[in-house]
């Protein structure tokens, strides 16, 4: 009864008109970013970071989560009728979605897509809904030794599944932990690393160096080469699918339903793993596995409905615990403490009000979604015929005054300038910069509670397996680091560890 | 030099630089670790890391072997257009505080339209104006974002 009075009160706050407008904003213009190849959902949101200044916490993390889960709706489109993912979650969606597409089925395909993203979308609120006060309640139990376990967890996943390599990805998820020890020490009050720069004091901002190493990277890579695009026309009657084609979809959806949910809940790239994993169940499962990749709907309502499944549960342990598994949640947590609101295991009981507002806006943000997403779908299609030579100085401004807006420094657009670079060089040297990104945002909380941990035992490492809870994580962060040692070491490598390396 | 070689160069030069500066904080002990501790043991792990990647990445062979060659053959010409964009985007940061949000941006993009994205002269005069004038007034009016003034306003 209480989720339902919760969520009752949620419905007033979301439904407000105000509120409805905000989501109503977050998702065009998520769909817009999912849409354009080479801005994706990080971006999206932290362009829009200032935009949420004058507004109240609950109103700034609907719309930036609208612009969240609108992302992976309109990452699909691109996938469907070009062949090019508009974010990296929907590169599996290329395969059998623009085979379709070439035998005149795109607007079908189109239609199961944003249809299994609602089905996706809105049971994984339900879990979210159910979950995370859950979670949140089991966490408040934690004392620093816990939390430093559940933090090994997260660091050690961030490791595994940054790009399919181990030994490539921890180098990088120790490179951003170590470049968050920049600063004052908040226990000592000790400067590091900072060389007399005032600017550093306070540590290296997130904000400025998610936007170079993503956003101004990605501009770098892309004007190295041209793209040339070619786009199909859908017709609004095409966008209707057959029996048969909704009859074979259904399984799909539900499978990829649950399939998103689980691997969302997991740090790093949980969208690509998710919606490759769904592919691989179907293509298994499916009667005719040979067909797969010549167009068959379910290689299509499968990996959509798990991106979109995964976008939801990614939101529990950011909004529960205070740990994001992703670089935008990661993003959407800066924005909700620039509001002075800070995610965790006291947020719901502190903030009831913006957790039960954002769950029941994303309940109205999927039915926005469906609605914009079928009969404007050639609205956003056309988006693509702005010429990229227009589009990348506009993006980069964008990017320019989205970080100088946040603190007015000068500074913070070297900062930007210089991790631009940064993220350009390593994407050349194929390693991936989301773990590197998300180590300095988790780095912070695992030092505090390593050292606070060690000072309450003084000086005994037994504390960390003290309690039974402890015990369990820190017992299974040691497995998962043999395995993955295993792994990295192993020749052959599995399909999925592919798959995670070409979605980058 | 192979791409696996140059990262783990990367990685050792920074953990090296890491451990330099760590053993200059207080390290503490068990019962009291001090702010150097962590960075040192994070520096140490991170030049090991470059270290092994130094010596495991060795030069592929055959086909991969050629393909990479190629890929580093072309770099010089592929990094034309970013390092222009380097170049302009670091004019921009340098001048704005002094020039002003609206005559910067507008010298910004037109340089963007006209040296890279090669429009004509007065098409980028207009598509510069037109971008700057309206984000300075989304950003600036619309949105109440502090722009610098510069000496123009």
């Amino acid at each position: 009864m209480d989720v339902l009075n919760n969520l009752l009160s949620g419905f007033q706050t979301a439904l407000s008109f105000k509120n409805v407008y905000l989501c109503f904003i977050g998702c065009v213009w998520g769909t817009m970013v999912g849409v354009l190849p080479g801005v994706g959902p990080l971006a999206g949101i932290t362009l829009l970071i200032p935009v949420t200044f004058g507004l109240d916490p609950t109103g700034a993390i609907i719309m930036l989560a609208g612009i969240y889960y609108g992302a992976m709706y309109g990452g699909s489109t691109t996938s469907i009728l070009m062949n090019i993912p508009g974010e990296s979650a929907s590169v599996v969606t290329c395969i059998d979605g623009y085979q379709l597409t070439l035998k005149g089925r795109g607007g079908a395909a189109l239609f199961i897509s944003a249809w299994g993203s609602w089905v996706g979308g809105t049971l994984s609120v339900i879990g979210l809904m159910l979950l995370t006060p859950f979670l949140a309640n089991f966490a408040t139990k934690f004392g620093p030794p816990e939390m430093f376990a559940i933090l090994l967890i997260a660091f050690i996943l961030l490791g595994s599944l940054g790009s399919g390599s181990f030994f490539k990805t921890m180098p990088m998820v120790l490179l951003g932990f170590l470049i968050s020890t920049v600063g004052m020490d908040p226990l000592t009050g000790t400067l590091r690393f900072t060389h007399g720069i005032k600017e550093l004091y306070d540590g290296i901002d997130f904000i400025p160096v998610a936007m170079g190493a993503f956003g101004i990277a990605e501009i770098l890579i892309t004007t190295e080469e041209s793209l040339v695009r070619i786009i199909h026309k859908v017709k609004f009657r095409e966008l209707l699918p057959t029996r048969e084609e909704l009859r074979a979809s259904w399984a799909p959806i539900f499978r990829g339903s649950g399939i998103g949910f689980i691997i969302g809940l997991l740090p790093g790239s949980a969208h690509v793993l998710a919606s490759f994993i769904s592919y691989i169940s179907e293509k298994r499962l499916g009667k005719r596995s040979e067909e797969f990749g010549t167009g068959r709907i379910e290689g299509v309502a499968g990996p959509e409905t798990a991106n979109n499944a995964a976008s939801g549960s990614a939101m529990i342990p950011f909004l529960g615990l205070g740990i994001p598994t992703g670089p935008a949640p990661a993003v959407m947590m800066i924005a909700l403490m620039i509001h002075g609101v800070r995610p965790g295991p006291l947020f719901i009981s502190e903030q009831p009000h913006i957790f039960w507002g954002l769950v029941a806006s994303m309940y109205i943000g999927n039915v926005i979604l469906v609605i914009l997403n079928l009969p404007l779908v050639s609205l956003f299609i056309s988006l693509l015929r702005i010429p990229f030579r227009i589009l990348f100085p506009l993006i980069l401004l964008i990017c320019l005054v989205g970080t100088y807006s946040v603190n007015a420094s000068l500074f913070e657009l070297f900062v930007l300038l210089g991790f631009g670079v940064f993220g350009y060089v390593f994407r050349k040297l194929e390693f991936d910069i989301a773990p590197f990104i998300l180590a300095m945002i988790i780095g912070p909380m695992i030092e505090m509670a390593f050292r606070q941990s060690l000072m309450r035992s003084g000086g005994s490492f037994s504390i960390f397996w003290g309690s039974p809870i402890s015990l369990v994580l820190i017992l299974f962060s040691c497995l998962l680091f043999l395995w993955n040692i295993y792994r990295g070491l192993r020749p052959h490598k599995a399909s999925w560890e592919k798959a995670l390396e070409e979605g980058k | 030099m192979n791409k696996n070689r140059a990262a783990g160069l990367l990685f050792l030069i920074v953990g090296i630089y890491g451990s330099v500066l760590s053993l200059q904080l207080p390290l503490g002990n068990w019962r009291e670790p001090g702010p150097g501790m962590l960075p040192l043991g994070l520096s140490i792990l991170l030049s090991v890391s470059g270290l092994l990647w130094l010596i495991i990445g060795k030069e592929k062979k055959g086909e991969k072997r050629k393909e990479e060659k190629a890929a580093w053959h072309g770099v010089t010409q592929k990094l034309t257009t970013p390092l222009k964009i380097l170049g302009v985007t670091l004019a921009f940061i340098l001048v704005i505080e002094r020039l002003g949000y609206l005559l910067t941006s507008s010298l910004y993009l037109f340089l963007l339209f006209f040296w890279i994205s090669r429009y004509r002269w007065w098409l980028a005069i207009g598509l510069s104006l037109l971008i700057s004038v309206g984000s300075w007034y989304f950003f600036g009016r619309i949105l109440s974002v502090r722009l610098p003034q510069g000496f123009l306003l």
